[in-house]
């Protein structure tokens, strides 16, 4: 075909977005919506598994052993440890050894001060890995059983909240994603079907006297995937929105970030380009699929 | 072009025969009528030779295609070949008589400068240039249908077909349009007319073909009284 061929039909698709306006309106806004609650919940997962990665990288768990107890039972408590479940290394730090570790990380005014402490206040300590991050929460209870344990200290007691955060985040969001993908193409192909049916004598016609499937059907593919691109703008609009304010919130409370044990959220910036490119793809390839189901049926040559 | 071989077609849905192994050949250039009561077949025909519908047995030739073997997405060159004169005429209402011909001429992805020149020439062939701008609501019965014509022909096709060129326009007009379709033929088209009406027919004269419950009974050529 001619590329003016080609630009009157992109022109008709345009015109039928606005000839069939109310449906195209109605589309618009649903699909506006099912892109908006889609992004957002993704972007939430995502600076979740940040957070939940940066976890990950530290997932210590330090054992105070108690003071004054022998080598032996010492010994026997790093044997205990590892015999439970989800340990992946157990390892001994002497206070000693914590000691000069310190004393290398201090500068030289705090070496001065320090010069005069008598005795070494830190404590024997093991320093335990784990397997699963998830079950972090119980392995640290069952080591804060054990005999001759003072103390442990994980580094994230919200780690396993954040995750099962995360795990139903993602289980919801895929059984959204899949109903409002299904609802998009749904009212998407029912609004280029009310356009088919606005067209159908012509579409007779054109059938008659030899139209392409191809010149026939673009009309209706620009009108479908105009209406999911369209959507997909204005929802990065919105998400930019949204998203900007509620980083702001976040990382101005620093308390808040800290206290979740989240050291940073990705900025918008960083992220912009997916997520438009994420957003328009998304609305262009719904448009077209909804109108292939409808013409498919109702503009067969 | 057209050959028909032990044609058969039988309606799925209502298990109605409605054409038993029909054997037929027009040559290019012909003038044939297909009469018939209503049931005959004779819309059914037209669908097959369009290929609206399959032959449920046999094997059809139209212009070169064989429509028993063809691909659908090929549809578009056959009935390309064809132009249709619709019993209801199918005007766009919504466009003036020269839009209505020149879309079916954007259809076929004819230039531009093409449609500027062929559009006005056959509104003038069918002698309706003072009313080129109207809607098919301004139009009477006979003007409709010769704006039907017009843009059946536009594109040039090879044969054409009008199913009840006369059964909504009084018998003056219906001798109008038969002098249009004998002047269309004269120039080389093949022209098929269906018609319940057989008093024009033998005034007009050319091959008759009648169809009687899915069966031809009579082929044959008449005369005519003007030649
Ligand atoms: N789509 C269809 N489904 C089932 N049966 C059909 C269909 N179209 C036509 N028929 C049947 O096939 C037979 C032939 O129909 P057809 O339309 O070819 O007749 P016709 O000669 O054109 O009649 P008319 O002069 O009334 O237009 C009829 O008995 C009709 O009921
Ligand atoms: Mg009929």
């Amino acid at each position: 075909m001619r590329v003016s061929t080609y630009k009157d039909l992109i022109g008709q698709g345009i015109k039928g977005v606005w000839r069939n306006r109310m449906m195209s309106f109605a589309s618009f806004c649903i699909m506006l919506v099912s892109l908006l609650l889609v992004g957002l919940t993704f972007l939430l997962a995502l600076n979740l598994n940040r957070a939940i990665d940066s976890m990950e990288e530290k997932n210590e768990i330090v054992v105070i052993i108690n003071d004054g107890v022998s080598q032996e039972q010492i010994d026997e408590l790093g044997q205990s440890i590892q015999s439970l479940a989800n340990i992946s290394g157990c390892e001994f730090f002497s206070r000693d050894q914590a000691w000069q570790d310190m004393v290398a990380d201090m500068t030289e005014e705090e070496k001065d001060l320090f010069q005069y402490a008598d005795d070494n206040p830190l404590p024997d300590t093991y320093r335990v890995t784990v397997v699963d991050i998830e079950t972090m929460g119980n392995t640290t209870v069952q080591i804060s059983a054990l005999e001759n344990v003072e103390s442990v200290k994980s580094p994230n007691e919200y780690a396993d909240v954040l995750i099962s955060i995360r795990n139903i985040l993602t289980l919801v969001s895929t059984a959204i994603i899949a109903a409002l993908v299904v609802v998009c193409l749904i009212i998407i192909s029912n609004t280029t079907r009310a356009s088919v049916f606005s067209r159908r004598k012509e579409i007779n016609i054109m059938r008659y006297v030899g139209a392409t499937n191809r010149f026939i059907r673009i009309p209706f593919f620009v009108e479908g995937m105009l209406i999911g691109v369209l959507a997909g703008v204005c929802s990065l609009f919105l998400t930019k929105f949204v998203y900007v304010g509620l980083y702001d919130i976040l990382t101005n409370n620093m308390n808040i970030l800290t206290a979740l044990g989240i050291s940073s959220l990705y900025s918008y910036d960083s992220i912009v380009k997916y997520v438009a490119t994420a957003y328009i793809v998304a609305g262009a390839v719904i448009g077209a699929i909804g109108t292939t189901i409808s013409t498919s049926k109702y503009c067969k040559v | 072009m057209i050959e028909f071989k032990d044609v058969s077609v039988t309606y799925s849905s209502t298990g109605v025969d409605a054409l038993n192994d029909i054997n037929l050949t027009i040559n290019d250039g012909d003038f044939v009528f297909i009469v018939g009561e209503s049931g005959a077949g004779k819309s059914t025909l037209i669908k097959l030779l369009q290929k609206e519908i399959d032959a449920t047995s046999g094997k059809i030739m139209v212009n070169g295609f064989d429509l028993t073997s063809m691909k659908r997405r090929k549809i578009p060159n056959l009935r390309r070949t064809i132009g249709v004169v619709f019993q209801d005429y199918r005007l766009i209402p919504t466009m003036t008589v020269y839009e209505n011909i020149a879309f079916v001429m954007r259809c076929v992805d004819a230039p531009k400068k093409y449609i500027k020149t062929r559009v006005p020439y056959v509104i003038g062939l069918v002698g309706l240039s003072d009313k080129a701008d109207c809607l098919p609501e301004e139009l009477s019965g006979g003007e409709q249908q010769r704006v039907a014509l017009a843009r059946a022909l536009v594109n040039d096709p090879k044969l054409i077909i009008a199913d009840e060129p006369t059964a909504n326009v009084d018998p003056a007009l219906t001798y109008g349009i038969f002098e249009l379709l004998k002047g269309i033929n004269a120039c080389g088209t093949t022209v098929l007319v269906v018609t319940h009406d057989l008093s024009n027919v033998v005034h007009f004269g050319g091959r008759i073909i009648r169809l009687e419950k899915g069966s031809i009974t009579i082929d044959q050529v008449f005369g005519g009284a003007e030649e």
